[in-house]
């Protein structure tokens, strides 16, 4: 019976712990949802193109694949109002310096697709540098799908 | 019955104290043998404040690997003043040191009177005495003054067992938490919750504020949050990027980085007119500024020269100078507090590691050898760096005693544990 009795008391301290944790630090934190802007309220506008483009290590070029994405999303950026361009780094090198990376990756978008006559008002360029993986894993297959810029129309 | 109650206690105890907890994983290459004698007490005072205080300092002196200690019940006697203490009693045990005590008496307001020595069993001398009045409802803080005066005499460092780190935990996939907690992990406050990544805090030099990174508005926007108030206030987000907000020696400035138009550069930020004065003006990404301790010189990390290296400016000349030189990414340098060295992430063969430099030589020391390493902060008395790193799928705090290097790790119980930041001493 003792056996028991244990088990079950041991199952409820922990839920009673971790409960207490929580609802303690409820009552004491500053709480924060992600605003941002009013376009971001709206549905995106869906494409069948991939909305993704890649990158090298410590690199912010585009290559040949990429610029082929970026031409075709040319004709339907014409119907979109925000071009929503997001920048991201693999987790390797230290935090601030991928934000200023994953930056200057949404940056080489931007441009190409100014060049190529895209109005640089519709363009929103933001940054989460390595703080948003799209894979948690640490291995090379991961990273490359990490560093990345996203493109989304509104 | 026994079992049982004790069972209760094991899970209690385990689930709703400390967070983070430090586990030893290599102790020092110079281990001094330690004994904390339990502090006697004078007749009619509550027997457990003398074993209490002892196991207190023990524990704090055990901390980070530096020192082993003598079982209590090891010992062959148990002194409380120097008229008992009798060196060969420790010299046969192999000790280096003993630290005896009392509490001599309770006021009316529940203040206690402690008096504790300290021996160098070695050389035979006592070398510290010292005496201390707190209440007797901060055993805990007591204890670290105590532990401080004896790791100060023992090493000649100042001791840190009454600071703090801040560092950022991640939960889950969409919640992180701006923490703040004891140096041994306990009284872990949560600061700020958020659905949105946070980053890069830092402690202002009075301990009250802690500056930091976050994303709830849609980018990188620095907060300064008061620690007491709870208040936070944007720095309102000017650029496309404002981040590494780093506090000046003197508490009145911060050290920050504002992309305007997609040009991350340094600037410093005046806290009481928020006035914002450019200090880098490159194309290329300059970032992750730091103060030296005499505000002389901005440390900062540019790829000016094609990779992430580190980069000095005088802040009254702006004149700049490179700082290293080895390998292709030398990143997040930060001064020690003697203002004589550096310490830093090397990128080195797809390795990243925390490492140190001095300033009047070229050679670097590497500190670690696992491979994602980040984001290191060092102790106000210069002595140990803890910084980020990986195991898997989950960031844990690394830790390194500069000294004898001696190594331990902070993992966190659920999620992530990242960006530590070491507050200043307390003044």
């Amino acid at each position: 019976m003792e056996p028991i009795g244990i088990f079950i008391l041991a199952v409820i301290c922990q839920v009673y712990s971790c409960a207490a944790n929580v609802s303690d630090s409820v009552e004491r934190m500053q709480y924060a949802s992600v605003a941002g802007e009013e376009y971001l309220q709206e549905d995106k506008l869906e494409t069948n193109l991939d909305d993704k483009v890649y990158f090298d290590f410590d690199k912010s070029t585009l290559d040949a694949t990429d610029k082929n994405l970026l031409e075709q999303y040319l004709p339907v950026i014409k119907k979109a109002k925000i071009v929503r361009l997001e920048g991201h780094c693999d987790e390797r090198g230290t935090r601030e310096y991928n934000l200023a990376l994953g930056e200057r990756r949404a940056l080489e978008v931007r441009d190409f697709l100014v060049v190529k006559g895209v109005s640089g008002k519709k363009i929103r360029v933001v940054s989460f540098g390595e703080e948003k993986p799209l894979k948690s894993a640490s291995n090379e297959k991961a990273w490359a799908e990490n560093r990345r810029v996203e493109i989304s129309l509104y | 019955m026994i079992r049982f109650l004790s069972l209760l206690f094991f899970v209690v105890s385990n689930s709703i104290f400390s967070i983070l907890e430090i586990e030893i994983l290599k102790g020092s290459d110079n281990l001094s043998k330690v004994a904390f004698v339990p502090f006697g007490i004078e007749s009619g005072i509550e027997e457990n404040y003398g074993n209490q205080i002892s196991k207190n300092i023990e524990k704090n002196m055990l901390l980070f690997g530096e020192f082993e200690n003598l079982a209590v019940n090891e010992m062959l006697s148990y002194p409380s003043s120097e008229n008992d203490f009798y060196y060969r009693d420790w010299k046969v045990l192999g000790v280096d040191y003993s630290v005896i005590g009392k509490v001599n008496s309770v006021n009316s307001l529940g203040n206690l009177n402690i008096s504790y020595s300290l021996f160098n069993i070695n050389r035979r001398i006592k070398i510290l005495e010292g005496e201390i009045v707190g209440s007797e409802d901060n055993i805990e803080g007591i204890s670290k003054i105590i532990s401080n005066r004896i790791y100060e005499e023992i090493t000649g460092l100042r001791g840190i067992f009454d600071t703090k780190l801040a560092y950022v935990i991640n939960s889950d996939a969409d919640t992180y938490q701006m923490c703040i907690s004891d140096i041994d992990g306990k009284n872990e406050e949560i600061l700020f919750t958020s659905k949105a990544p946070i980053m890069s805090p830092d402690w202002s030099p009075d301990r009250k504020k802690i500056a930091y990174v976050s994303f709830e508005n849609g980018l990188a926007e620095i907060f300064i949050q008061d620690l007491k108030s709870g208040k936070r206030d944007s720095i309102q987000a000017l650029g496309m990027t404002n981040s590494a907000p780093v506090w000046s020696p003197d508490g009145k400035s911060l050290a920050l980085v504002v992309s305007f138009s997609g040009n991350p550069d340094i600037f410093s930020y005046s806290i009481k007119n928020k006035r914002l004065i450019r200090l880098t003006n490159h194309y290329g990404i300059d970032t992750e500024p730091s103060w030296s301790p005499d505000s002389k010189k901005i440390i900062f990390t540019s790829d000016r020269s094609g990779s992430p290296q580190l980069y000095e400016i005088n802040t009254k000349s702006k004149r700049k100078k490179r700082l290293t030189r080895d390998g292709n990414y030398n990143a997040r340098g930060r001064y020690f507090p003697d203002g004589k060295s550096i310490f830093f992430v090397h990128g080195n063969d797809g390795n990243f590691q925390i490492a140190t430099k001095k300033l009047s030589s070229r050679y670097i020391e590497t500190l670690t050898s696992t491979s994602l390493d980040e984001s290191p902060t060092i102790s106000p008395n210069g002595n140990i760096i803890i910084y980020a790193t990986k195991d898997g799928s989950n960031g844990y705090l690394g830790g390194i005693t500069l000294d004898g290097k001696s190594r331990f790790s902070l993992p966190v119980k659920n999620g992530s544990v990242r960006e530590p930041s070491w507050s200043p001493l307390l003044n």
